[in-house]
């Protein structure tokens, strides 16, 4: 039985271990989804899990970027300099928990956008680094076999449709919820 | 150097598009698998054209080099030379492409490929261009940026061009002018992000041997490499030889964008190790005297009746090699190399060193080059924020087998 509860200990270790060496993932922890996605539109994520860095250089490092372009705001970046400072610090980085910070919001629609990053580079009326939704809405009106398309494309991934920047994949969204996202995106004309 | 004497008339009358049109089917040509974005060249098709040696640290920007025992050439072959780039790689037409003069100037010029090949005396010179983070993973905490080995993202090519002073000279410098700001055509992944724009002062901007280039080692520049046209500011960081160059404006003062201001600087007085960028900062120019030993490559096995010859570079930003040092026995004692022929002023210079083994086993070897001025490397680089311009001691151990 000691013998069965060491080797979980040892095979959770290794997980844990082998979760935070894949350069392309960030640990999840409070502020990880927003990190994820404000950082892969520029950049793959190996610049970050690289690093290991204070909250001063973190700072200094996030306003470098909103001065090389990011689309980012100050609330934004006090999230992600506390994730990073906590999960990509000088000090040994805590255990991988849930990402919380990025959902505030009891209207589930609202909770699927933020908790994906969807709005970090989309808003409703207004064109960001991606067309607005709005914008969206009235290209595909009248498509029937748009939401189903959309709802695919966010999961895998875009080519520029809109634009030079392509879209991110978002494999951690279910299926399921990308048509409910789809089908409300459809509904902002 | 060498030096091809044309008129400045005859070049503006001369119909030089045609010049190019080998250039422009070549760029035809070019793959063009459809991730990258339009009018960019996707990282696969620059990978095709570099060394199997080069190792690269990432993709979105591209960035790679060779490592120090992959270095062992005189003058650094194109395909072994460092790529970094801080934007994406822009596919330009040479035969559209525009040089553009403007600020502080008598007359704004706005010159073809053609017109700037045959207006001024063509100058061929080796020079040397390093990444300022060149040698980051060295710094202890390590810094934020690419993770350069401690000889990593460097080389010194030969390139081709015209002055640019004979250039700033023709639009002629107006009372006040101080910096010369380059500016090339490379896109972000965003529209938000800034152009790369760095300056150099005049009195760079003036040094003969301070170019704008449109050959790397008799060949055009390689489309990564800033093709068709680009600075070369040897010595200096690499960040001052703008890639792809379209536009020179003169200035009174340094250029205040966010890759003079918040990239590229050090802390004016030096921080204890680990402390963020202290307000008072100065943008970084020559890099010191540096040294690498390229072969033999590190654990290379010799048999015991072997003699070694232990073969690199050395190279100052500004003023020369004075000489080069070697050691055998971890730095408690130092003996001069052999140093091969001077050649252009910012070219790295070769040196050797003898050595036959008198035991079995690991050995080490250290080098140390020294400037003119006195200055030599030190053992361990001062930490800096942003992990610049280390040149600490080059450091190669090999096996000596019965």
């Amino acid at each position: 039985m000691r013998d069965l509860a060491a080797a979980a200990l040892a095979i959770t270790a290794m997980l844990s271990a082998a979760h935070a060496q894949d350069p392309d993932k960030l640990t999840s922890g409070p502020g990880s989804t927003l990190t994820t996605q404000k950082c892969q539109i520029c950049h793959e994520l190996g610049h970050v899990t690289r690093s290991r860095l204070s909250r001063g250089e973190w700072a200094d490092n996030l306003k470098n970027m909103r001065e090389r372009g990011a689309p980012l705001s100050d609330a934004e970046i006090d999230v992600i300099v506390g994730y990073l400072a906590a999960y990509y610090g000088r000090e040994p980085a805590p255990a991988p928990a849930p990402d919380t910070l990025t959902a505030r919001s009891d209207d589930p629609i609202a909770k699927l956008l933020a908790d994906n990053g969807c709005t970090a580079c989309h808003d409703v009326t207004k064109k960001l680094i991606g067309p607005a939704f709005r914008e969206v809405a009235q290209k595909y009106a009248g498509d029937s076999g748009a939401a189903a398309r959309l709802a695919a494309k966010m999961r895998a991934g875009g080519d520029g449709v809109w634009g030079s920047v392509p879209m991110p994949p978002n494999a951690g969204l279910s299926e399921a919820d990308a048509k409910r996202l789809a089908a409300w995106v459809l509904g902002q004309k | 150097m060498n030096e091809t004497r044309r008129t400045f008339l005859g070049g503006l009358a001369g119909a030089g598009a045609l010049a190019l049109a080998g250039d422009a089917t070549r760029a035809l040509a070019q793959d063009k698998p459809e991730a990258a974005p339009p009018g960019t060249i996707p990282n696969d098709a620059i990978k095709k054209e570099k060394a199997a040696a080069m190792q690269y640290h990432s993709e979105r920007p591209l960035t790679g080099s060779v490592p120090a025992h992959e270095h062992d050439f005189d003058v650094t072959p194109s395909d072994r030379m460092f790529v970094r780039n801080n934007l994406l790689t822009p596919d330009v037409n040479a035969v559209q492409h525009r040089l553009t003069v403007k600020g502080l100037v008598d007359k704004e010029l706005v010159f073809t490929m053609e017109q700037l090949r045959t207006a001024f005396p063509v100058v061929t010179l080796q020079g040397m261009l390093e990444c300022a983070g060149s040698g980051r993973t060295s710094f202890n905490p390590r810094p934020s940026g690419t993770p350069w080995s401690p000889t990593g993202g460097m080389g010194c090519p030969k390139w081709t061009g015209v002055r640019l002073a004979d250039v700033l000279r023709a639009a002629g410098l107006k009372p006040g002018a101080a910096h010369v700001a380059g500016q090339g055509v490379d896109p972000g992944m965003i529209a938000t992000a800034p152009a790369v724009i760095r300056s150099v002062p005049l009195t760079k901007a003036l040094e003969e041997n301070t170019l704008i280039a449109w050959g790397m080692n008799d060949a055009p520049l390689p489309k990564v490499h800033g093709y068709p046209l680009r600075l070369v500011v040897p010595g200096w960081v690499g960040s001052a030889s703008t890639k792809w160059l379209a536009t020179l404006t003169v200035i009174d003062a340094p250029f205040k964008g966010t890759y003079m201001t918040g990239s590229y600087v050090q802390p004016k007085w030096p921080v204890e190790p680990g402390q963020k960028m202290p307000a008072e900062t100065v943008s970084t120019e020559a890099w010191p005297v540096k040294s690498m030993i390229t072969s033999p490559a590190p654990n290379a096995r010799f048999k015991g009746t072997d003699r070694i010859v232990v073969r690199g570079r050395a190279w100052v930003g500004e003023g020369s090699i004075d000489q080069v040092q070697v050691s055998v026995d971890e730095g408690r004692s130092w003996q001069r190399a052999t140093l091969g022929p001077a050649g252009d002023r910012f070219a790295w210079r070769t040196f050797t060193f003898d050595y036959q083994p008198q035991r079995f086993g690991y050995h080490t070897f250290l080098a140390r080059a020294w400037d003119d001025r006195g200055n030599g490397q030190p053992v361990e680089s001062a930490w800096n924020p942003l992990g610049y311009f280390w040149n600490g001691v080059h450091r190669v151990g090999v096996q000596v087998v019965a």
